[in-house]
């Protein structure tokens, strides 16, 4: 008797923790999609951090489809058919916008062969005559003049 | 020097940029809307207590299609909404048999009384409604207010305004609806 | 005072000083072009002459804020009655025409101090012009466009206040000026290098001259970043402190090309390399900073940062372009005197890290660059509108920021020239044991993501990096001297300041990484509604509404909560969150109240409106792992930064000398 009692209990708890922490996971996911859309009226805050009215019914609404079964991707979809590709705070992946997300790693590997090609311009030509500064020739003799007795 | 021609001409590029930018003015807030050429979402509302006998409690959208229509998103904080509150009364009186004037109390979470004062102290015949969480806005991809969108008959958006209506803009865009 | 006013005296303070300026310009231009000592000489007395009229123009736009003259169109626009004396003092750099008044004073005073200190040098004349011409522009700009001193004939009887978030926290006081002291301070450096490229001397002599104002410069603008910062997570209620907004991403340009500057110096100190890359890296500090200035205060970029538009956006376009223009076309013509006639030993050495973190820096700092003008480059290509927002920059900048702090551990142990094999593999095995070790001891702790995953094993691998730094100096020398570790390690820290306020900075870094990895990887947000005498529990505490507040000082209205922070059963604080508003402005500005722990931070911010016909309060909630060390890591930074400028005794100096001497 008390056994099962104590069954009961512990199901029960364990249930209450399985919906509290769904209940969290939510919670988490809403923000992680709210932090990928611009707040309209503010103006550069996202949705997750904004505190506008707009913003807290943008989270509603996410929450909601969330709950519905919606994936991400639609959930993002619903506010750029309302919006404009402007709501997302990332550029979407097509077209002109591919640009910004292209261009950076273009500019790495540019950067990374130049520096190899003066690398290896300047390794060949070690190994020929130094090329020394007049300023630091003329402190060397200063020196050497200071130094000799 | 041919590096110095490279460097200039990205220098110019730059500077084409940021006086294109200086000469368009303001950014962002002249986003157009994505609804235009297509078909509005439909939306219910509770209208406001003064417009109950003539219109009922509840307003939908689907019912009054048919008609052009004139919805204008408008809160009890924004100062252009009460230059702009006359210039559409004033319009919807010489319209309102061929074109259906909806106010919708937006981004007021919670302030119906100030609604009410508003429309008291502007006093808007046409209807006005609440939406209080803001949820039509959201539907109708509101950036501010006031906005204002124009619908032609047959339910698809012809135009939408952002920021206040002059007499000028209203009646050009009225006219555009009823062609 | 009679007739004259305050606006009147303070435009003819700034109309002096633009005229002082284009005279110490002119003169000094002069004075280079002919050698002629006098003219030099009144050049220098020019720009000490400015620096006056400068200070009277402020302290004219001090004077009439506090004493509340709103005759002057500035205060007009820009204050209150009603506001705090530190408000009315901050009012001076509230709003554009201000900021830019105190951006000129300050160079007035950096041009002034330089005038006095720099040596006798060739360098010098040439320098001083370039930055009595800069001052020109500014306080130009301040005297005509942009004047805040011009007179009302009506003047209101009050007026609107600051910009409400600027009111709210004393970091206005304190943030743009360190800002605009970086900004200023690299602006020293540039114009030396300008110097010596007009006089045929591109060698080290404009580097080791204006060290100090590059590090100095360096510093003031690493404070300001991280000030800002702190100053945003204190404020603006999201619990965040860096949104890679325009404006922010505009103060982390120039500092990141100025970090590149300040390691790459020392490849040209010791090796006599990249005297062009040098000069060309410095120069684009020196724009990226005034196109910053023009960026936020021409308008076309929205921020919740940015000034505002007006006819102040053309005027830096132009002086952005005309400096660009100027210093390339300068370089080009000097091409074959700073042209690299350069040699590498090995790329494995102190030089190849150097060039990898350069490169590393600029890739960076063009991705940066490319994200904040993006949506006006799509926008004037295409019409349409795109956001570039926090995601992009995250993704972007993660794995370059990965591999510069990989690189920041193996650079200080590989030697000049050529790294020898044995040592080298040595050193890498304790710092792969150090990484490895440090990923254990995360992933152990439950560190499952993959960047702070990477920035754990990294921070564990630059640790061991300073360790074998100090063991490298002090083994040697327990040696030689037979004296205690700890004592020959005072002696190093005392006599090689350069190289320990260095690792120091770097030092701070770590801290700051760790920071960043524990409060952006494991950050907790939660929104949590509460009943006014009821607790919600939230990470193992327990938040209890204990009652709602409402506050009214003359400057602002303020409704609050008072919350109860509990933990295992003891009271911890109690934070009072609130919502204010500021004089007649409409926006409510929230004020989170914030318990800082060492492990982690509790963060409250009242959540939408409070509204009193309500019993309850909605609260954002946030925890973010380790972020205080990332204020602490900054301050680490500037304490490292002052101590390797920090000037050594006399005696100090010669015998590190005759050591030096020694050692080679």
């Amino acid at each position: 008797m008390i056994a099962s009692r104590r069954l009961l209990t512990l199901l029960a708890s364990l249930l209450l923790i399985g919906a509290l922490a769904q209940q969290v996971q939510l919670e988490r996911q809403v923000f992680d999609i709210g932090r990928k859309l611009r707040c309209p009226v503010c103006v550069s805050e996202s949705v997750a951090d904004s505190a506008a009215q707009i913003a807290v019914e943008m989270r509603d609404i996410i929450q909601q489809q969330l709950q519905e079964g919606r994936s991400e991707k639609e959930i993002l979809a619903f506010f750029q058919e309302r919006y404009g590709d402007w709501i997302l705070l990332d550029p979407p992946k097509r077209g002109l916008h591919l640009l910004v997300w292209i261009l950076p790693v273009v500019a790495a590997v540019a950067g990374a062969a130049l520096l190899a090609v003066f690398v290896r311009r300047w390794l060949r030509s070690s190994g020929a005559a130094l090329e020394v500064d007049e300023a630091d020739l003329e402190r060397v003799r200063e020196a050497l003049d200071r130094e000799s007795p | 020097m041919r590096r110095l021609i490279v460097v200039l001409a990205v220098i110019a590029a730059l500077g084409g940029l940021f006086a294109w930018g200086l000469l368009r003015g303001r950014p962002d807030r002249n986003i157009s809307s994505n609804l235009i050429g297509k078909r509005v979402p439909d939306f219910e509302m509770p209208l406001h207590r003064r417009y109950w006998q003539e219109y009922g409690e509840t307003f939908s959208l689907a019912s009054y299609l048919g008609k052009p229509l004139v919805v204008n998103f408008w809160a009890s904080w924004c100062t252009p909404c009460f230059r702009e509150a006359p210039v559409l009364e004033a319009l919807w009186k010489q319209y309102q048999d061929r074109v259906l004037f909806v106010g919708i109390q937006t981004q007021d979470r919670g302030k119906t009384a100030a609604g009410e004062s508003f429309l008291e102290r502007f006093s808007l015949s046409f209807p006005n409604g609440i939406d209080d969480n803001s949820r039509i806005g959201v539907e109708y991809g509101l950036f501010g207010v006031p906005e204002t969108f124009f619908i032609r008959a047959d339910g698809t958006l012809a135009y939408k305004q952002i920021g206040e209506l002059t007499p000028q803009v209203l009646q050009q865009q009225l006219e555009a609806l009823l062609r | 005072m009679g007739e004259l006013s305050l606006g009147q005296l303070g435009s003819a303070s700034v109309l002096l000083a633009l005229a002082l300026a284009g005279y110490g310009a002119v003169a000094g231009i002069l004075g280079a072009l002919r050698r002629d000592a006098r003219l030099q000489t009144s050049a220098r007395l020019a720009a000490l002459a400015t620096f006056l009229a400068m200070t009277a123009a402020l302290a004219v736009m001090e004077a009439a804020l506090l004493t509340d003259d709103f005759s002057v169109l500035y205060v007009a626009q820009h204050s209150r009655i009603a506001s705090p004396l530190w408000v009315k003092l901050v009012t001076m750099w509230a709003a554009l025409e201000g900021s830019i008044l105190l951006w000129g004073w300050l160079l007035s005073a950096y041009t002034a101090l330089l005038a006095i200190t720099a040596p006798n040098h060739a360098l010098r004349p040439w320098a001083l012009a370039i930055l009595a011409t800069v001052e020109v522009f500014f306080s130009g700009v301040v005297a005509t466009i942009a004047n805040p001193f011009r007179v009302l004939p009506n003047p209101p009887l009050d007026g609107p206040g600051p910009n409400p978030l600027l009111q709210n926290h004393w970091m206005m006081a304190v943030h743009p000026v360190l800002l605009y002291l970086g900004f200023v301070g690299l602006t020293v450096p540039f114009a030396y290098a300008m110097s010596a490229l007009i006089t045929r001397r591109p060698g080290v002599e404009w580097m080791s001259q204006t060290r100090t104002w590059t590090l100095t410069g360096w510093g003031f603008l690493s404070a300001g970043i991280v000030a800002g910062g702190w100053w945003s997570y204190e404020v603006l209620g999201w619990g965040g402190y860096w949104a890679w907004d325009p404006v922010e991403n505009v103060s982390f340009l120039p500092w990141l090309t100025a970090t590149a500057f300040i390691h790459s110096v020392q490849v040209q100190e010791r090796r006599r390399m990249l005297k062009a890359w040098n000069v060309f890296l410095i120069t684009l500090t020196f724009a990226l900073s005034i196109l910053g200035t023009f960026l936020i205060r021409s308008g076309i970029i929205s921020s919740v940062h940015a000034f505002g538009d007006g006819p102040v956006g053309p005027v830096f376009l132009g002086f952005f372009i005309l400096v660009m223009v100027g210093a390339f076309s300068l370089i080009a013509l000097r091409w074959d005197q700073v042209r690299d006639n350069a040699e590498l030993d090995a790329f494995v050495s102190r030089e190849g890290s150097f060039l990898a973190g350069n490169i590393l820096f600029l890739a960076l700092a063009f991705a940066v660059l490319l994200g904040t003008l993006f949506p006006l480059i799509v926008e004037a290509l295409s019409g349409n509108k795109v956001t570039v927002g926090a995601p992009f920059f995250d993704q972007v900048s993660l794995p370059i920021w990965m591999l510069i702090f990989a690189l920041m551990g193996i650079g200080p142990l590989l030697p000049w020239r050529k790294a020898e094999e044995q040592s080298l593999l040595r050193n890498l095995a304790w710092l792969g044991g150090g990484a490895l070790l440090s990923a254990l001891l995360a992933y152990l702790l439950g560190v499952r993501k993959i960047y702070p995953l990477l920035t754990i094993t990294l921070a564990g691998y630059n640790l061991v990096s300073l360790a074998l730094l100090i063991t490298g100096v002090v083994i040697p020398r327990m040696r030689l001297s037979k004296r205690s570790a700890a004592a020959i390690l005072g002696r190093y820290a005392f006599e090689s300041r350069r190289r320990f306020g260095s690792m120091v900075v770097h030092f701070g870094v770590i801290v700051v990484a760790l920071g960043v990895a524990g409060s952006s990887g494991y950050r907790i947000d939660e929104q949590v509604r509460i009943d006014l005498g009821s607790s919600a529990s939230f990470q193992g505490y327990e938040l209890r509404a204990v009652d709602r507040f409402m506050e009214q000082t003359p400057q602002r209205i303020s409704a609050g909560a008072v919350i109860e922070v509990w933990r295992a059963g003891r009271r911890i604080t109690t934070l009072r969150p609130r919502l204010n508003l500021f004089g007649q402005n409409q926006q409510t500005i929230p004020t989170p109240a914030v318990l800082y722990t060492p492990r982690h931070d509790l963060y409250l911010s009242i959540a939408g409106a409070l509204d009193p016909d309500t019993n309850f309060v909605v609260l954002r909630v946030v925890q973010s792992p380790l972020i205080t060390w990332i204020w602490l890591g900054g301050i680490l930074v500037v304490l490292g930064t002052a101590y390797a400028l920090s000037p050594q005794s006399l005696r100090a100096g010669r015998r590190r000398e005759q050591e030096g001497r020694v050692q080679a």
